[in-house]
């Protein structure tokens, strides 16, 4: 193995890429639909993160603060039910029922504070953790305290059915594997297809580049464009949140995941015909956790039965669930365990066709 | 003696059932020009793919420059060159993209893709696509190609294949002018002119053995036979070619009479072709 090589194959990998239909079609495509999505069930320009306040007295220092936050849109209510209720409809995406002499209890520092804090099921997770962050940091200015210290205990109730998604959360998983398995899987096969048809892996590796050069380097261009494609579906759904060391963590895997099997593909699949009756055989398989995530009355282990559920869960889960590694463990483990099954197959694959390209060219 | 550029013993290899390489043997001296000639099918493009590291030997052994081409196939690579008969270029990619992907890939310090591109007439077409060439200037591309890592070997298969006189003269330019700076040169073609023209000597391989190996002259001289062919005008106003061979007793006798009682209109002296050498060892034509 050669780093400099690769990373000069990879640049080579772009410059031809960047002038190939069908790279430039499969990368566009899922944006295009995404946003086309969006549009379709107006989501593209949701509107900014929506609070209401219910003040029982002696708040309107706090609340003014809120009132006059550029990132937040703000509503006062005259009642705690009247707050409840404006949630419960999704007026609201949350509610912050303040109760009486709230402030001066902050203030003083010796008291423990209580607040109720609605949240509506259906928000996006985006904005709750802007709502969050948004109220954590008016707090800290209202007590004049580090925030951690501060005397404060906030009941938090989920107000509607969590499960009631909207249509661009709903086709988010498909989106996610569209991207990350067109991006990681269909150009490093297509690309590899083609360097054999034209017999132009032939030339690379009667040079001192080895085979598994010319493959680590389509696997890695897979790989990073299947990250790419993956954070751009996250960020036009406004799903890019959660912790992001563990999101990349998963978004590597599951692009590794499809590179890997995106250059089985190509070595295995004659020409580019046969590729593409391959995919079509096997795309619904690739694709169908993602379309059975459509339905939410579907039982989740049906998804669980395909290999492309493993990249899509913990990433949906990361994203739009704030769920922790531990959390994810097990679909990780899963997913590595598949990894490790491609590596072998394609270990084996590579040696072949070193044997098979003499004999091609 | 010096050690040989090419070193070859009972190469051996089979696809399946079919022999292609019967346990040849051979050496190439360094700077020499050998010419491997022989039907489709005799074996060449085998010899070469082992040679190249493309394929393993089943049997036998070969070195090239003294390294073996199994154990040491990444070095051998580093220090050949190839033009193979087909196309394989980047065709979305320009002539100077091309060649600076593959210095890159031997790691040649302060390439010159230009210096090399102006040497095989390619000069002022270097940043058009590659797909916009004629096949004549794709074919000096590959050259140009294998020139990049300035190798100590070059091997070309049928280099000049349904080239234009043009082309073909520029290859042959290029061979010439390697072979003077010392590269070794393989060169597998069933063009015998080409390899007449070109080797210091041939071996023509046929069913995947070696069944003659030396310099054109000298396989001329043992296998071939001399002859005059002469265009005599008849009484009735035609004509008819006559051929006296030149290696016979009477020869001169022959050669007199006919000089004598014919009225001649043309006289040409005839060598034995590589072809008909090679037809005449093995009972089969290189087209075949």
């Amino acid at each position: 193995m050669d780093i400099q090589r690769i990373w000069i194959l990879m640049g080579k990998e772009v410059r031809l890429g960047a002038t190939n239909f069908m790279t430039i079609y499969v990368l566009v495509m899922p944006v295009i639909i995404t946003l086309l999505v969006a549009l379709v069930f107006g989501d593209l320009f949701a509107q900014t993160p929506r609070l209401g306040i219910y003040d029982a007295g002696g708040g309107e220092r706090f609340t003014q603060k809120l009132l006059d936050h550029p990132s937040i849109n703000t509503t006062l209510y005259s009642s705690d039910a009247a707050l409840r209720n404006a949630v419960e409809r999704g007026t609201e995406e949350a509610g912050m029922s303040l109760p009486a002499g709230f402030i001066e209890a902050l203030e003083s520092g010796t008291e423990e504070v209580n607040f109720t804090v609605y949240r509506w099921g259906e928000a996006g997770v985006r904005n709750l953790l802007l709502l969050e962050s948004t109220l954590g940091r008016t707090l800290v200015e209202g007590g004049g305290e580090g925030f951690d210290q501060l005397p404060v205990s906030v009941v938090s109730n989920q107000i509607g059915n969590a499960n009631t998604l909207t249509w661009s959360q709903r086709l988010l998983p498909l989106f996610l594997i569209m991207a990350i398995v067109l991006g990681g899987m269909w150009i490093p096969a297509a690309s590899l297809i083609e360097e054999r048809e034209k017999r132009t892996l032939v030339a690379l590796t009667t040079t001192p580049t080895s085979l598994m050069d010319v493959y680590l380097s389509k696997t890695l261009m897979g790989l990073i464009l299947s990250g790419i494609m993956a954070v751009i579906i996250l960020l036009l759904n406004r799903a890019f949140a959660g912790e992001l060391a563990l999101l990349l963590l998963v978004i590597a895997l599951g692009g590794l995941m499809s590179s890997v099997f995106g250059v089985i593909l190509g070595s295995v699949s004659k020409d580019m015909d046969t590729f593409m009756g391959i995919v079509k055989a096997v795309g619904i398989l690739l694709y169908a956790p993602g379309i059975l995530k459509i339905f939410p009355q579907v039982p989740e282990w049906i998804g669980r039965i395909f290999p492309t559920y493993y990249l899509m869960n913990p990433l949906l889960e990361v994203s739009q669930n704030g769920a922790g590694f531990a959390e994810i463990l097990l679909d990780v483990a899963v997913l590595a365990v598949i990894i490790a099954a491609l590596l072998v197959i394609l270990s084996s694959v590579i040696g072949r066709q070193q044997q098979q390209l003499a004999m091609e060219s | 003696m010096a050690q040989p550029a090419i070193s070859v013993n009972d190469l051996h290899y089979s696809y399946g059932d079919t022999l292609a390489v019967d346990g040849i043997s051979f050496d190439v001296a360094e700077g020499e020009v050998i010419g491997f000639l022989g039907p489709n099918g005799a074996g060449k493009s085998t010899v070469v793919k082992m040679l190249t590291g493309q394929l393993t030997p089943q049997k036998g052994s070969a070195s090239l420059l003294g390294m073996d081409i199994v154990k040491e196939r990444k070095r051998v690579q580093q220090e050949i060159g190839i033009a193979f008969e087909t196309t394989n270029l980047y065709e979305q990619m320009s002539a100077v993209e091309n060649l600076d992907l593959f210095a890159k890939l031997y790691k040649v310090p302060n390439f010159d893709a230009m210096g090399l591109l102006e040497k095989v007439g390619l000069g002022g077409r270097e940043k058009e696509h590659v797909a916009s060439y004629s096949k004549g200037m794709k074919q000096r591309l590959m050259m140009a190609r294998a020139l990049v890592s300035d190798p100590k070997m070059l091997f070309l298969d049928e280099p000049t294949d349904g080239l234009d006189p043009v082309s073909t003269e520029t290859i042959h330019a290029l061979i010439r002018a390697a072979t003077q700076n010392g590269t070794t040169v393989f060169l597998t073609t069933h063009d015998m002119v080409e390899a007449d023209k070109l080797s210091d000597r041939v071996a023509f391989l046929n069913q995947g053995k070696i069944v003659a190996l030396d310099t054109p002259a000298r396989l001329k001289l043992s296998f071939g036979m001399r002859a005059l062919k002469v265009e005599i005008e008849l009484p009735d106003g035609g004509t008819e070619a006559r051929e006296l061979s030149l290696d016979l007793d009477q020869t001169a006798q022959d050669v007199f009479d006919l000089f004598k009682n014919e009225r001649i209109l043309t006289v040409h002296s005839e060598e034995a072709t590589l072809e008909d050498i090679f037809f005449d060892i093995t009972g089969r034509g290189l087209q075949g």
